[in-house]
């Protein structure tokens, strides 16, 4: 031991050494005095050489964080403490602060701090005995709070959009997740938007990462909902999800959010606060994507119900006209009744105006009934259009192509129909002014 | 309605129009004029939905102000930067 203690003196010899010299060997040997520093560099290097890095457990008391982000805590059992530090590259991976007085182990290297003589343990690990660890304490404390505040009630749960437009996405942009996303996505809902940021997914300062993407993503016009996910891993490699960050900004999103984080067994607090929460990745993309199949089957019950509902508009027509046909005549034959010369102009202008409301409503009528073909999935023939031709196979196609006597064909659906213009053609757009005015001279 | 109204809207506005249709308030010209409406809804929503590569789109910048495309192949190999 002796041996080994000088050693450690090489960069410092002893103030005053024994002299070689046989002529002094009689003087009394000056006391051997070394330097505090010397002193403290030896007993330093001695702890630190002769203990391995180990496992000290004890109650912990005194835990401060400082503002540098180092731990400072004791140690104690009932008889005997010891001072520790916890560095913040260590310390920035705690997830919680240990209570006073709770019962820990701790991993690490006795040292002495040589600027102020204090011996003590330099931790890279801190643990709790209980089951679940720091992780569980730092996660059931957090949940604590956020219950309190209210924000994982499930009356908070915002229902997700059925037919979203643009899919945000937080996650890892080279993992496996996000191909598993994608490749939902594009295979049941392919006309979506998908908007990704990439961030972190694990290590320090991953929840703040986290937390950024969402709010950065619920605010890029479009979003109607937004995916955080993560494939699996330990909880460590899951804790930023678990980060206090993460929930604030999850409950703030102005639109809904999925979360798919780890597998089925892992809860997370993104979770708890998310207005769902998948099993995996895969499961979150699946709960914002509609299927196609689904879409479709659903467009084609929104087709049936308009023709439904135009259909019974016109049924209503014409039982409107079929009433209204019947009063005129009882109203007509109690007036003959009356008088016998009334009669007949009655029964007169009875008929001329059920044929003018017949004629009116009939045109629109057949105009109902064609968009009502339009809806059906025959081809353009069948659904009754009919395209007129000259005798040499000549479309004719304006109102200038027939005139009055002209004689062409109807191609149809199954054939040709000889037809023959009748009148004079009349354009579409000036037709309702130049009727009004036509019934006008023609009195 | 424009082309890039979003399936939801359209199909909100489906609702809307097939609800008024078994209103008995309209008359004849408006039955008509929403049942037009519906069906061009029902084409617009028939054409998204017939739309089959997938766009994908990555914020990028610090406050995530831009927009790139992004490529998310299979290419990539198995197991990502941290594998999430």
């Amino acid at each position: 031991m002796t041996d080994r203690t000088l050693d450690l003196f090489t960069e410092a010899p002893p103030a005053q050494r024994v002299a070689d010299s046989p002529s002094e060997a009689n003087a009394p040997p000056a006391p051997r005095v070394w330097t505090v520093r010397q002193i403290n560099r030896a007993s330093r290097l001695l702890l630190e050489e002769s203990l391995p890095r180990l496992w000290v457990g004890g109650e912990v008391t005194n835990f401060r964080r400082q503002r540098s982000g180092h731990c400072y805590f004791t140690l104690k059992d009932e008889a005997a403490q010891l001072r520790c530090v916890m560095f913040r590259r260590d310390a920035a991976r705690l997830p919680a602060d240990p209570d006073e007085g709770m019962t820990l182990r701790v991993f690490g290297g006795l040292t002495l701090y040589e600027a102020r003589g204090v011996f003590q343990l330099i931790v890279s690990k801190l643990e709790t005995e209980s089951e679940g660890g720091m992780w569980k304490l730092a996660f059931d404390r957090l949940r604590a709070r956020l219950d309190t505040e209210g924000l994982t009630d499930p009356g908070r749960k915002r229902p997700l959009p059925a037919f979203p437009g643009t899919v945000g996405i937080v996650t890892s942009p080279t993992s496996a997740a996000l191909r598993d996303i994608v490749a939902v996505i594009a295979r049941r809902a392919p006309w979506l938007r998908v908007v990704v940021r990439g961030t972190r997914v694990q290590g320090v300062g991953a929840g703040e990462e986290i937390a950024a993407a969402v709010s950065m993503l619920a605010r890029v016009p479009g979003v109607d909902v937004v995916v955080v996910a993560r494939g699996g891993g330990s909880i460590e490699d899951l804790w930023g999800f678990n980060e206090e960050a993460v929930a604030r900004a999850v409950a703030l999103s102005p639109v809904p959010v999925v979360s798919g984080v780890g597998h089925e067994t892992d809860v997370t607090i993104c979770d708890l606060v998310a207005d769902l929460r998948a099993a995996t990745p895969s499961a979150a993309a699946e709960t914002v994507a509609p299927d196609r199949q689904w879409v479709a089957k659903r467009l084609d019950a929104m087709g049936q119900r308009l023709g439904r509902g135009l259909a019974r508009q016109v049924r209503s027509r014409r039982w409107w006209l079929d009433q209204l046909g019947d009063s005129l005549f009882r109203r007509g034959r109690r007036r003959v009744q009356a008088s016998r010369d009334r009669l007949d102009a009655a029964r007169l202008q009875m008929a001329a105006a059920v044929r003018a409301r017949i004629r009116r409503d009939g045109g629109r009528l057949s105009e109902a009934a064609a968009a009502l073909d339009a809806l059906s999935p025959l081809s353009t023939l069948a659904r009754g259009y009919a395209v007129p031709l000259d005798r040499d196979g000549k479309l004719l196609r304006r109102t200038g192509d027939f005139p009055r006597g002209r004689d062409f064909r109807l191609r149809v659906l199954d054939g040709y129909v000889p037809c023959a213009a009748t009148g004079r053609p009349v354009e579409a757009a000036a037709n309702a002014a130049k009727q009004t005015t036509g019934d006008d001279r023609g009195k | 309605m424009a082309n890039d109204v979003g399936l939801d809207a359209r199909l909100k506005r489906i609702e809307e129009i097939v609800a008024a249709l078994d209103s008995d308030t309209l008359d004849l010209d408006e039955a008509l004029a929403l049942f037009e409406e519906g069906v061009a809804h029902l084409g617009q929503a028939r054409e998204m939905l017939a739309r089959t590569e997938l766009r994908v789109e990555e914020l990028i910048g610090p406050e995530g102000d831009a927009v790139g495309e992004m490529r998310v192949g299979d290419d990539e190999g198995t197991g990502g930067r941290d594998d999430g």
